[in-house]
């Protein structure tokens, strides 16, 4: 266990992971650790709660981040990014910041061994979110269909649990290099956008129903025949397909639509 | 005909073939479209839940062959389509852009001879790689009775060949496919896994000479796989699981795929069954995995005594219980292939211990926070010398009946059950409502 004293207080941050690197710094150096962190917006205000808000502070977090990269491993930086992008929606742990804080301050005091030290539960919960995020991700890796709004503009709409966009969008960006791309995370109302030189991630408030192409709507035809043919009718086995591919999901799905 | 005509018939001439898998190539993008993912990446389910990964197509339909057990052999009344190379080649860009493929399966029915055929694809082949140089993943059959030549053109372009065996011995295959050859199959089939060792030991020796990272280009980096049909013919699994051991270890294939067998066709050499064999498909895929990353051997899991799967438990729950003095195993000093031997322990467990007993000796709650499952490993594991429950359970009845009872709840529910010996030990639900209501 860690030698931190636990103040009875909520800290709030701007909900970027720098102000969370802000967070582990000022713990590092009080060796105070609050009993919850949460992003000021999805705050619920309670009157027994006190509350303070820890503002962003560059210089601090990037010196988290260089202390990680040289005390801990790059590893753990990874760890806690895609833990942070996590939505912890089912239900691993009460709190995601505060288990990346612990995680990342232990390892400021047994260096890279804190990566095998599974049987110690925060770090195991660190390792469970980053598992959740990666396996959303790679799974939409295969179920975004881009449909081609415009002369070589594929747009996809997703509803992704966890802030997966910036790590597909790379994905998609290496995989189709020629093409311009939009992905729209619906959840997040959040898009990445690439327009075969750069990428950007940026807020979208309106709500954009765009209009296909006429050869867009042909290979939709044509994949809905296959996916159709391609069934084996012996083996029918829905429950399996459910499984696989579920139904949070099928709204974005050509071929489930 | 137009083209959503021939992509139903084509597709539906090509869902039998169980492959899908996209992984084991590492091809990035140069100036074109596409890269692979070494793990591999579905793209949908179908209705079936297999899952769909490669546009599944042939070629064309139009066989000359009459295999018995084939939808497309040539006696049957069947439509028939041919594409044309373009076509494929653009349905593929198409829908790869889309996001709706990781590459391309193409297979083909033998029109003229295996030569003629096996020139289609690679025409085909060619217009994706070098005119639209399309870098994702290709999948082509290795067509029975092909020259060397094109299959080493074929392979320079592809990142898997296959080639199906179809029938486990050449007895059925004389049976059921006479115009096919053992030789004519196996003769293609060790040419490529000669071509695959010869091409990774080049890359090997310049890599060392030059002290180079290897070059990505090679023969048929994915590897080569096979299929082949269960419950057409009389074979036992044991049979069945010697020939994969000999094709894993002596041809070097990825995978040997089994295909429950299907009746499309009525022929007086053709078993008539009415619902394929899919749960003697299931545990030949059990085993198989047995085999390639567990550690076992076929002759450990089944011998002439036993020369067929029990339905009733999975192979490695089969074998635990056949060798119980292996057991108990201790979780926090047992080596990995030795934990991989518990029922329940799989290879995600088993180097999660692996990691974690480096830090600290594991009990069953940390193993449970692990995320491994007790439900079977329980019956052969200690923690620092100690038992799950009381000693005096772990004996083979108490187990096994336990097992199975567990087993059951997995398969499907059949219209009959076999008489066990233990059937009746462990109350059924019926049983807890009667004990209840004091209805006895």
């Amino acid at each position: 266990m860690l030698n931190w004293k636990f103040i009875d207080e909520i800290f709030l941050y701007d909900g970027t992971f720098d102000g969370l690197l802000t967070i582990v710094f000022d713990c590092y150096i009080s060796k105070r650790l609050p009993q919850k962190i949460v992003p000021k917006d999805e705050y619920v205000q309670n009157i027994l709660d006190k509350t303070s808000f820890i503002e962003t502070d560059f210089e601090k977090s990037s010196k988290v981040f260089e202390g990680i990269h040289k005390n801990i491993c790059n590893d753990a930086l990874y760890n806690a990014y895609y833990a942070f992008l996590s939505a912890n929606r089912s239900g691993i742990c009460d709190n995601k910041e505060i288990e990346i804080v612990k995680f990342l301050l232990k390892g400021f005091v047994v260096g890279p061994k804190i990566m095998t030290m599974l049987s110690v539960s925060y770090v195991l919960n660190v390792f469970k979110l980053r598992k959740n995020m990666l396996a959303e991700a790679h799974k939409l890796k295969g179920l975004v269909r881009l449909q081609e709004i415009g002369d070589n503009v594929f747009y996809s709409s997703i509803h992704p649990e966890n802030n997966v966009i910036e790590n597909i969008g790379h994905f998609f960006m290496k995989r189709f290099p020629m093409q311009n791309l939009i992905l729209h995370d619906k959840n997040r109302q959040i898009a990445f956008l690439y327009n075969t030189k750069k990428y950007e991630i940026i807020d979208v408030n309106d709500n954009i129903t765009p209009t296909i192409t006429k050869e867009e709507k042909e290979f939709q035809t044509l994949w809905k025949t296959f996916f159709k043919t391609i069934a084996i009718k012996e083996r029918t086995n829905k429950r399996c397909q459910m499984q696989y591919m579920p139904k949070k999901y099928w709204q974005d799905l050509v071929e489930m639509k | 005909m137009d083209i959503e005509e021939k992509l139903k018939i084509l597709a539906d001439s090509a869902k039998y073939d169980a492959s899908c898998s996209s992984s084991g190539s590492s091809r990035t993008n140069k100036n074109g479209i596409g890269n692979g993912d070494v793990s591999g990446i579905c793209h949908s389910w179908g209705a079936d839940g297999r899952c769909i990964s490669l546009l599944k197509i042939l070629m064309s339909n139009c066989c000359m062959y009459d295999c018995k057990y084939c939808i497309n052999r040539s006696s049957n009344t069947v439509k028939r389509a041919t594409f044309t190379s373009r076509e494929v080649a653009d349905l593929t860009i198409g829908f790869y852009k889309r996001n709706y493929i990781e590459g391309l399966f193409l297979s083909s029915a033998v029109i003229k001879s295996p030569d003629y055929t096996m020139e289609l694809l690679y025409q085909t082949i060619s217009i994706l790689r070098n005119e639209y140089h399309f870098n994702g993943y290709i999948h082509t059959k290795t067509i029975p009775g092909s020259s060397p030549e094109l299959i080493d053109k074929l392979g320079k372009l592809v990142d898997r060949m296959s080639i199906n065996i179809e029938l486990p011995s050449s007895d059925s295959l004389k049976l059921l496919a006479p115009e096919k050859s053992k030789s004519d199959i196996l003769t293609p089939m060790k040419y490529v896994a000669n071509s695959i060792n010869n091409s990774k030991l080049l890359l090997q020796e310049s890599s060392s000479k030059y002290h180079l990272k290897p070059k990505k280009e090679s023969f048929v980096p994915a590897g080569q796989t096979t299929q082949l049909i269960v419950g057409a013919t009389p074979e036992t699994d044991l049979k069945i699981m010697k020939l994969s051991e000999n094709l894993y270890n002596k041809i070097k294939l990825k995978r040997v795929y089994y295909s429950a067998y299907i009746s499309v066709n009525e022929d007086k050499n053709l078993p008539t069954l009415k619902v394929p064999p899919l749960l003697r498909e299931n545990r030949l895929y059990q085993a198989d995995w047995l085999l390639r990353f567990y550690g076992f051997k076929a002759d450990e899991l089944l011998n002439e005594k036993n020369p067929n799967f029990n339905t009733m438990l999975d192979p490695k729950c089969e074998w635990a219980l056949r060798n119980i003095d292996f057991f108990p195993i201790e979780i926090n000093t047992a080596g990995y292939y030795k934990l991989l031997r518990v029922p329940g322990i799989g290879v995600t467990s088993a180097k999660r211990i692996m990691t974690a007993r480096r830090e600290s000796k594991l009990n069953f709650d940390n193993l449970k926070k692990l995320g491994v499952v007790l439900k079977r490993a329980q019956y052969f594991i200690t923690c620092n010398g100690k038992y799950f429950d009381k000693i005096c359970y772990f004996n083979q009845s108490f187990i096994s009946s336990n097992l199975m009872y567990l087993e059951r709840q997995n398969l499907p529910s059949p219209d009959y059950f076999q008489t066990s010996l233990f059937d009746d030990l462990l109350p059924t639900k019926g049983d807890k409502i009667k004990c209840l209501t004091g209805n006895l």
